[in-house]
């Protein structure tokens, strides 16, 4: 199974949309991973996936394969269900 | 001879004298008189230069003209004296006092070593007379420095190789720095010390003869490079009406003058790298220009698109065709800055195919990625000053455009991981305290560069001193504090047991400790309201010495860590961020990987493309270099071919052998990039030589699938996931 991943920082004006749909998303039993790239494995994760604005998004797949990834914008929670229907089936 | 004290025995003999002022004892010291013994001397420089008391000193002056006398010495030296003089301090426990009362210097031998062999620390100082002066002032400007401007702790750190304090011997400089040839457009070249001032240039030969004499004026004030912003369009106002020939004689005449500079201070080339642009770089799209005569032309830079394109052609066409032996220019490095701007610029896939060119058949083309709103100016082997908001305000008034670092301290990366023996907390625990020094190191340097600027237009630093435009000509407030890092793959491999390019896993946790040094110097820089950034150290000598230092240190575990031929005593560190030379991967895979790491580096980053014997043609690495600016982070790519140019009969063939191809001679040079700039490899240090043995030479990748190339790297897909992290066999 696959799993999201949200990139956050603390200082950040859109940051709590993000949040939020990582709240349901975890509700609905979504695998969900959120770095804070104000510490040291958030930012190497940013890194990893050459995140350079927040929030980010990225879906991925069981091999740990990009699906789709939003960055510097929030998607809606629909717009991430839908891609999470494919991947995480 | 100086530094000989002859004791004359021509009135009486010396060991009978009860009054030293009878003494029949000459000193010649260090000034070349000769002076009568005076006991009393002894005593003033005690007080003079330490914080001894009068009676202690007298004391020891008494003592140490006892020793002598008794000793029969025939021959002393002035410097013997000070160290009998030391010897009575240490007797009483006075460390500080010794200290103080050092005397700097180098033995004999070592000196007799100096003039006859060549020193190897930086491969751009040729062997000569002006070089041994170079290299004798900055062995005693690096004494200074770890005693009297650094600590206790952070020179020990130094000489333990925890880090490197970079450019020691120039002590009393900044380190490198980025410049706006509009200053002298504006200004002329009125320099402090100067005996001619002269007035702003009106002929473009002029100004390029500015260029040149300002350039040697800076490298007299800083360690390291200089770096010109936007050359071709700064000239362009100078360039209206001017006939192909005559432009491309400019063109000519900039480069050699540049690469031609072995005459000036230490014999060294001035570090010099050109800033080029095929299109008007947007913060300078509405600032109204220079012209000549440092005369507003009534037009703004968008106006001179034209005559800014026809230079930077030019300056390429004449590095194409190298020098009179058809060798790569090593200076002035020509850095092209790859932007958003770039590719909606007409006629830029021509010039993308021209330098292009140049890179496949000479390798002098750096690339410099400034994606999205990034603008900055770029110079050394890879330092970048990125443009802020202020900096953009600045461009308004492009002369305002001065930059500098102050110095640069590496951290030996390995010999934390060493220390640390597989303890994770512990070893970020010690990259935390490696880093705390290095911003020790920094407010020292700053400390001292700043009692030296306080001395104003009649210090030593006058130059960064004068005041020509409301503020000094090294602004302080812009200065940046270099970070760098030796052998983070080593690092990796000690803690993990893996390389970075082995798995996943060792590579993300490189990634954590550049994430986390990161995080520090943003912290350090907000405590102490100063740019603290990391840097990829170029670390031309540090990556060999730091291996040496934990051979003997760390033992037998470094052994197996250290890269390169131990029996040959060629071994370093990877160098910065980078993976493993001798790993093979896919080009465009190495520059997607190690790219991940520098948009952590604020203040610069580059990968090699070793090409070898491979010539890939232009449209090949055009379609390279599209890729590496739409789909990687990477910060700056250089493509670099190896030569062997023949001292016999002139000629340059590609590759490095043995001897000639065309006359069969064995007097022969190998010039290929030793760090961020092309050298002959006979002056390379051992560690590099030992690199060069192992680098990967993409040459599959360039020349057996170079008929499918052009399909292969537009189709190669790099996207966001997993990087495929392989060690081909």
């Amino acid at each position: 199974m696959g799993s999201v991943k949200i990139f956050t920082k603390a200082k950040c004006q859109r940051c709590p949309a993000a949040k939020e749909i990582e709240k349901r998303l975890r509700k609905e039993g979504v695998p969900v991973f959120q770095y804070d790239l104000d510490t040291t494995d958030g930012l190497a994760e940013a890194s990893f996936y050459s995140i350079l604005s927040t929030p980010s998004l990225v879906i991925e797949d069981e091999e740990e394969r990009e699906v789709i990834s939003w960055r510097g914008i929030v998607p809606t929670l629909e717009e991430v269900r839908q891609y999470l229907s494919v991947s995480l089936s | 001879m100086s530094n000989v004290i002859e004791m004359r025995r021509d009135r009486q003999e010396f060991g009978q004298e009860s009054e030293t002022t009878d003494m029949a004892l000459f000193v010649r010291t260090s000034d070349e008189s000769m002076n009568d013994w005076n006991r009393q001397r002894i005593v003033d420089a005690l007080v003079r230069e330490t914080d001894i008391d009068l009676d202690t000193a007298r004391e020891i002056a008494r003592e140490v003209e006892d020793l002598i006398t008794t000793s029969k010495i025939r021959m002393i030296t002035a410097p013997l004296i000070r160290e009998l003089v030391d010897a009575k301090l240490i007797e009483r426990g006075l460390e500080q006092a010794r200290k103080m009362h050092t005397r700097l210097g180098m033995p004999l031998y070592d000196v007799d070593q100096l003039i006859l062999h060549p020193n190897k620390e930086n491969a751009n100082v040729p062997h000569g007379p002006e070089a041994t002066n170079l290299t004798l002032a900055e062995r005693i400007k690096k004494e200074y420095a770890l005693l009297s401007v650094f600590s206790q702790e952070v020179a020990d750190a130094h000489m333990r190789g925890d880090i490197h304090l970079h450019d020691l011997g120039f002590i009393d400089r900044p380190y490198c720095s980025g410049q706006s040839l509009e200053y002298i457009k504006r200004f002329g070249l009125s320099l402090p010390n100067s005996i001619a001032m002269a007035k702003p240039a009106k002929h473009p030969e002029v100004l390029l003869a500015h260029m040149v004499k300002f350039a040697a004026a800076l490298q007299s004030h800083f360690a390291g490079a200089i770096g010109w912003d936007a050359v071709n369009l700064f000239f362009a106002p100078y360039l209206t009406g001017m006939s192909d020939r005559d432009l491309e004689q400019l063109a000519q005449m900039m480069i050699f003058e540049f690469s031609q500079q072995a005459v000036a201070r230490g014999g060294q080339a001035i570090f010099t790298d050109l800033n080029l642009y095929w299109e008007i770089p947007k913060h300078f799209e509405d600032v109204p220009t220079i012209g000549p005569g440092g005369e507003p032309t009534g037009k703004t830079y968008s106006d001179y698109l034209h005559e800014a394109q026809r230079f930077v052609w030019a300056l390429f066409k004449v590095y194409q065709e190298g020098d009179g032996s058809g060798r790569p220019f090593f200076f002035p490095k020509p850095l092209v800055h790859i932007t958003e701007k770039f590719f909606r610029t007409p006629g830029h896939l021509d010039f993308l195919h021209h330098i292009c060119d140049v890179a496949s058949e000479k390798g002098n083309t750096y690339f410099v990625f400034d994606r999205g709103e990034t603008a900055k100016i770029s110079e050394c082997c890879r330092l970048s000053f990125k443009l802020d908001q202020t900096d953009l305000e600045d461009a308004k008034h492009p002369w305002k455009m001065r930059y500098c670092a102050l110095q640069n301290v590496t951290l030996n990366l390995p010999r934390i991981a060493y220390l640390s023996r597989g303890n994770e907390t512990g070893l970020f625990t010690r990259i935390t305290e490696f880093i705390q020094r290095a911003v020790q190191a920094h407010l020292e340097k700053k400390r001292f560069i700043e009692k030296l600027l306080a001395l104003g237009e009649k210090g030593p630093l006058s130059l960064l001193a004068m005041n020509r435009d409301g503020s000094p000509y090294l602004r302080m407030h812009r200065a940046s504090f270099l970070i760098g890092m030796v052998g983070l793959n080593e690092l990796v491999q000690i803690h993990t047991g893996q390389e970075m390019h082995q798995s996943k896993h060792a590579f993300k946790f490189g990634l954590r400790v550049i994430a986390h040094m990161k995080l520090l110097v943003d912290r350090f820089s907000e405590r102490h309201g100063m740019r603290f950034v990391l840097e990829q150290t170029p670390a031309e000598s540090t990556a060999y010495r730091f291996a040496k230092l934990d051979l003997k240190y760390h033992s037998p575990e470094s052994g197996r860590i250290v890269k390169g031929d131990i029996s040959r005593g060629e071994v370093y560190y990877t160098n910065s961020t980078y993976l493993n030379n001798t790993a093979v991967l896919n080009p465009i895979e190495r520059v997607r990987q190690e790219g991940l790491f520098h948009p952590l580096i604020e203040a610069g980053a580059l990968t090699h493309i070793w090409l070898g014997e491979a010539r890939p043609s232009q449209s090949s690495l055009a379609n390279f270099v599209v890729k590496v600016f739409q789909q990687t982070q990477n910060d700056q790519i250089a493509f670099s071919p190896e030569f062997t140019t023949c001292n016999l009969c002139h000629r340059t063939c590609r590759g490095l052998r043995p001897s000639c191809p065309y006359c069969g001679s064995e007097d022969v040079d190998g010039i290929a990039r030793i760090t961020g700039y092309f050298t002959k490899v006979s002056s390379w240090n051992k560690g590099k030589i030992g690199e060069l043995r192992n680098r990967y030479r993409n040459q599959a990748f360039f020349e057996g699938r170079e008929e499918g190339i052009s399909q292969a790297t537009s189709s190669t897909e790099i996207t966001n996931d997993t990087p495929t992290l392989t060690l081909l066999p």
